[in-house]
């Protein structure tokens, strides 16, 4: 019984984090914003490692799954704001669009491109991304290049004193919860079955077929939870946070390179790893702005290299070889 | 007991003193926000912006000797930090700006969507939120009550151009619209064509292409042949220069060009040479232009601010020599109506500086200020008509503006090959 | 009409694919040599860009002089980051080879930025005009595409005639075999990516030469999302492949768009850019190693 137990102990490192976040944007003036944005930094990150982290394939159209989990959300609240008395349904009518629109385009994704390794996926999930970007800029699906500005509708429905709460402190408390969601999913993918195929997969994809694990469906599910879960916490964090989206902006490739960044900072498919890497990677991002406006991605590239070089299994990964042997061993995973 | 009842009431009435006091102490200064988009993809326009920026409030300090309030002048206090052009470092620097820095004004980062990003931010913490580089005309759709926009809409971005062209050709008809699929151009087409079909003329040619594009030829080689007299288009700078050296490529020649935002600087001219000679676009401020405090006399209403000589130097102070363009007006002008609002409102309390911007009629070197006091959308300041005229830009429009007159039409490009130049005689 | 603009854009898009092709050539040989995808690959196209601008601008030289500066100044370039950063990425999962090109972009984008600043730069290097009925085509672009063949026919000659030539096409097929034979693994890998890198910065040049304007230092980014698309029309692994690839996607982004045009309600240049993805997508599904590639 109590061993059951103590396999969820290295959850408690990652909640105790945001716990603290959370707690420190409550109380100290002036840190809730910051404390979102570190906030959405580890959900991207913790959703990305799913994948990622535990299959090895580097998926560079990542973002277009957080881009269509906004558009779930902009769709629910631009179309569905004249019914009366939704209130908080449109929200969560929003919530589950955009898990199910991710989940389905991580599903179209996944049945064909999952059939490419290396580079060749790396490539193709890039072309995924862009050309779903200008699929719907080009016929004009959804408003097309237009975007979808929804902050009136918004303000609508809820009047303006909760409209303004709902989208400066309650999409940040939505995007927390996702990120303690995906944190128990990593831990649960990585104590199942899934886990030992995945990693099997990992160290050699035809060898684990060989061994008879049927490589494919693993990879699908990983991948199709990876995407639902970027998909909501871009529906919490760009859309109801924003209340506007514009296509290029959301199918910015440069999002999934921060993803990759704060994956391999804190250490790739490990469960404290994403958490670490997004406060490491959004905390120096946010002072060096404040410090050195300007001069932030000169100072970045370097260190990003030396970190690729010189330690690839990130900070937890060297941590958990640090301690080894010792009581925190059963915390840090 | 009764003793007890006195000295309590003298410590309330002390420590409520005292309250009162510092708080009319508390405004010994009045700091002004901004999320500046120092570098990333809006660098170049953002950079513009902070000089500008810096340029009038060392006016107001120095010349005006701060801020007055409560009967004695403070010194204002300019708070930038960059924004990466990136929605995220927006939302968080706004949020920092509201409560660490506790600033009393804000300024927008540069660019419609930008704006937008920031704008439910300050509307959160109630604090007076100033576009300057943030055009299109839905900001002001959605109900932000602090937000006010300093400079001219984008559906009036190509209205002056349009009359001037009018006027110039009554005969002319064929149009064709080419504009860049962003949020501002967009909106600068649809004022654009409206204004155009009203005017008489005739839009033989009507698309849009996308941000970054890097090569026009197919879009022209379809506008070639939809034989327009005259082109309205542009978005950016970047396609904007693209869009003139491609014509000149594909020997397109029309009698009149008109483009928004790459026209108006420098770098057009530095990039393309002889081949912008004669080409026309809106600028939202132009160095030159005669808003002067006599102009303001003239029109009758308070001028404000530095004089357009004294704005370029100052401007030029920061920017280490370069030439400030409009993107540096705009948002210069940004800190002049916060502290007349501040002013007028004498008060730092959000409320009252935004109901103070409502009653402001203005003009300060960049131009008249009043806005809709529902939407805070920007109704009275007017955009200028520049020309490349012999390497220099001339005010072609409005008449009361202008410095020269328009040369129309346009010489071809094999004409500006051969060195001719787009000087009326 | 629509006959005539669509030679008239077909003829443009011939041209422009050539250089397309040419600059994605170096794309190419790093992947089909190394197994690394540079991300970073626009960055070097900008630095070439800016190579052609400084020449012209400061010191008055023609874009044809910087072809040659360009390639050293790519090779330079090219063997300094494979000893400092490549050459502990070969053996290295995907995801490390992916993120380091793509920091190195970054900083070469950021140290452009610092030293040169963020404006549009263009330049004018007027050689005349040749009007056709079709179509209008200055004279740079026809030196810049006649000089993407000479390229690309340079390195074929290089690939086939010469004994480093003939050692980095066994280090392609057979890295260990090639090892055993002899080849200095080692130096081939250095060898490839300079000469990739140099021709990727070369490739700058001809393309300033076709639109010499909207140079500056993030220039790049649209460039390495067309190569990729054009290393996959090509096989991603094959030099040769590129180029002919590239001629391929030239053709198709210029021809298509007068027939997207066709359709109201479409914006036509959003939909070639989803019709090149698509096709990057099919090739990749029915035939990863590109459409030439007989295997």
């Amino acid at each position: 019984m109590s061993s059951k137990i103590a396999r969820y102990y290295p959850l408690i490192p990652v909640y105790a984090a945001y716990l603290i976040l959370f707690l420190i944007g409550r109380n100290v003036t002036g840190m809730w914003q910051l404390m979102a944005m570190l906030v959405f930094y580890c959900a991207i990150g913790q959703a990305f490692n799913i994948f990622l982290g535990m299959t090895g394939y580097v998926d560079f159209g990542y973002v277009a799954f957080m881009g269509i989990g906004t558009y779930g959300m902009a769709l629910s609240i631009s179309h569905l704001y004249q019914i009366e008395g939704l209130g908080m349904w449109v929200i969560l009518i929003g919530a589950v669009l955009a898990i199910l629109m991710s989940g389905a385009l991580s599903v179209a994704v996944g049945a064909v491109a999952l059939r490419l390794r290396g580079a060749y996926f790396a490539i193709a999930t890039i072309g995924v991304n862009e050309g779903f970007r200008f699929l719907i800029e080009g016929a004009k699906i959804w408003g097309g290049s237009e975007g979808i500005i929804f902050s009136g509708q918004f303000t609508h429905i809820f009047g303006r004193k909760t409209a303004s709460l709902i989208s400066t402190t309650w999409a940040d408390i939505f995007v927390i919860l996702v990120a303690c969601l995906g944190a128990f999913v990593t831990l649960r993918f990585m104590l199942g079955k899934i886990g030992y195929a995945l990693m099997a997969l990992r160290e050699d994809e035809d060898a684990a077929k060989v061994m008879g694990i049927n490589v494919t469906k693993y990879k699908i599910i990983a991948f199709i939870t990876s995407a639902s879960l970027v998909g909501l916490v871009a529906a919490f964090a760009w859309g109801l946070k924003l209340t506007y989206l514009f296509p290029d902006e959301i199918f910015d490739i440069s999002y999934t390179v921060e993803c990759i960044i704060i994956v391999l900072l804190g250490g790739a498919g490990t469960l404290l790893g994403p958490v670490a890497g997004a406060l490491i990677y959004g905390l120096s991002k946010y002072w060096l702005t404040i410090i050195l406006p300007g001069f932030q991605l000169l100072i970045f590239a370097p260190i990003i290299i030396v970190i690729v070089v010189a330690f690839p299994e990130g900070v937890v990964g060297v941590l958990k070889r640090r301690v080894r042997g010792t009581v925190l061993e059963k915390f840090i995973v | 007991m009764k003793e007890y009842c006195l000295k309590s009431a003298i410590i309330f009435m002390a420590v409520f003193g005292l309250l009162l006091t510092t708080n009319a102490l508390a405004v010994d200064k009045v700091v002004l926000g901004h999320p500046a988009c120092l570098s990333g993809k809006f660098a170049k326009a953002g950079s513009q912006a902070s000089w500008g920026i810096k340029a009038c409030v060392k006016w107001i300090n120095e010349v005006n000797g701060g801020v007055k309030i409560g009967g004695k002048k403070v010194p204002l206090v300019y708070k930038p930090y960059d924004c990466e052009s990136k929605k995220e470092m927006v939302t968080s620097l706004i949020g920092r700006l509201a409560t660490i820095e506790k600033v009393h004004g804000i300024i927008a980062a540069y660019s419609s969507g930008l704006t937008l990003t920031g704008a439910p931010v300050a509307e959160k913490y109630g604090i007076p939120y100033l576009s300057q580089g943030g055009a299109s005309n839905r900001i002001f759709q959605q109900g932000f009550q602090y937000a006010v926009q300093v400079l001219s809409p984008a559906t009036l971005y190509q209205a002056g151009a349009v009359d001037m062209l009018r006027k110039a050709d009554p005969s002319a008809k064929r149009m064709a619209l080419a504009f860049e699929d962003s949020e501002f151009a967009r909106m600068v087409l649809r004022g654009a064509e409206k204004h155009a079909k009203e005017l008489g003329f005739k839009i033989v040619f009507n698309r849009t292409y996308p941000k970054h594009v890097n090569d026009l030829t197919p879009l022209l080689s379809d506008l070639k042949a939809a034989k327009p007299e005259i082109i309205l288009g542009g978005g950016h700078f970047p396609d904007g220069q693209l869009f003139a050296r491609q014509m000149s490529d594909l020997d397109i020649n029309v009698k009149a060009l008109s483009m928004i935002v790459a026209v108006t600087l420098p770098a057009f001219r530095e990039a393309l040479g002889a081949k912008t000679e004669g080409i026309v676009g809106p600028a939202q401020w132009e160095f030159g232009v005669k808003y002067s405090p006599a102009a303001a006399k003239k029109v009758g209403v308070p001028w404000f601010g530095p004089t357009n000589e004294e704005f370029v130097k100052l401007a030029k102070e920061f920017s280490g020599g370069k030439t400030p363009d409009y993107h540096a007006a705009e948002a210069g002008a940004a800190p002049l109506v916060f502290v007349k609002a501040v002013e007028l409102a004498n008060s730092v309390e959000p409320d009252k500086i935004r109901a103070a911007f409502n009653k402001m009629d203005l003009m300060t070197f960049f131009g008249e200020f009043k806005i809709n006091p529902d939407t805070g959308l920007q109704t009275r300041h007017s955009m200028v008509v520049v020309q490349w005229q012999g390497g220099k830009k001339v005010i072609v429009w409005p008449e009361e503006a202008a410095t020269g007159k328009l040369y129309y039409p346009m010489p071809t490009f094999a004409e500006k090959a051969k060195g001719k130049v787009a000087v009326p005689r | 009409m629509i006959g005539i603009q669509l030679a008239g854009n077909l003829t443009q898009g011939l041209i422009l694919g050539g250089v397309y092709g040419m600059a994605t050539m170096g794309l190419s040989l790093i992947f089909g040599v190394l197994g690394v995808v540079n991300v970073g690959h626009g960055a070097f196209i900008m630095i070439g860009a800016f190579t052609t601008l400084l020449l012209f601008t400061q010191l008055g030289l023609s874009p044809i002089i910087a072809i040659p500066v360009a390639l050293v100044i790519g090779m330079a370039l090219g063997f300094f980051f494979y000893y400092t950063v490549i050459i502990r990425l070969t053996e290295a999962p995907e995801l490390a080879s992916l993120l380091a090109t793509f920091a190195i972009g970054t900083l070469l984008e950021e140290s452009v930025k610092f030293t040169i600043g963020t404006e549009f730069r263009g330049y004018n290097w007027d050689v005349g005009k040749i009007s056709l009925h079709i179509t209008t085509l200055p004279m740079s672009k026809i030196y810049a595409f006649v000089g993407s063949i000479l390229i690309a026919l340079l390195l074929y000659l290089w690939f086939s005639k010469t004994r480093a030539g003939t050692a980095v096409r066994a280090v392609m097929q057979d890295r260990k075999g090639a090892g055993v034979c002899g080849v200095n693994v080692n130096w081939i890998y250095a060898l490839s990516f300079a000469i990739g890198i140099g021709l990727t910065v070369t490739s700058g040049v001809l393309l300033t030469m076709f639109i010499p304007v909207g140079i500056n230092p993030y220039m790049g980014g649209a460039y390495t999302l067309k190569a990729f698309v054009i290393a996959v029309l090509g096989g991603l692994a094959s030099p040769y492949g590129a180029f002919f690839g590239g001629l391929i996607f030239g053709l198709i982004e210029n021809g298509t768009y007068t027939l997207f045009a066709l359709v109201p309600s479409l914006e036509p240049f959003a939909m070639t850019r989803f019709l090149s993805f698509l096709i990057l997508l099919l090739i990749l599904l029915i035939k990863p190693t590109g459409l030439l590639r007989a295997k």
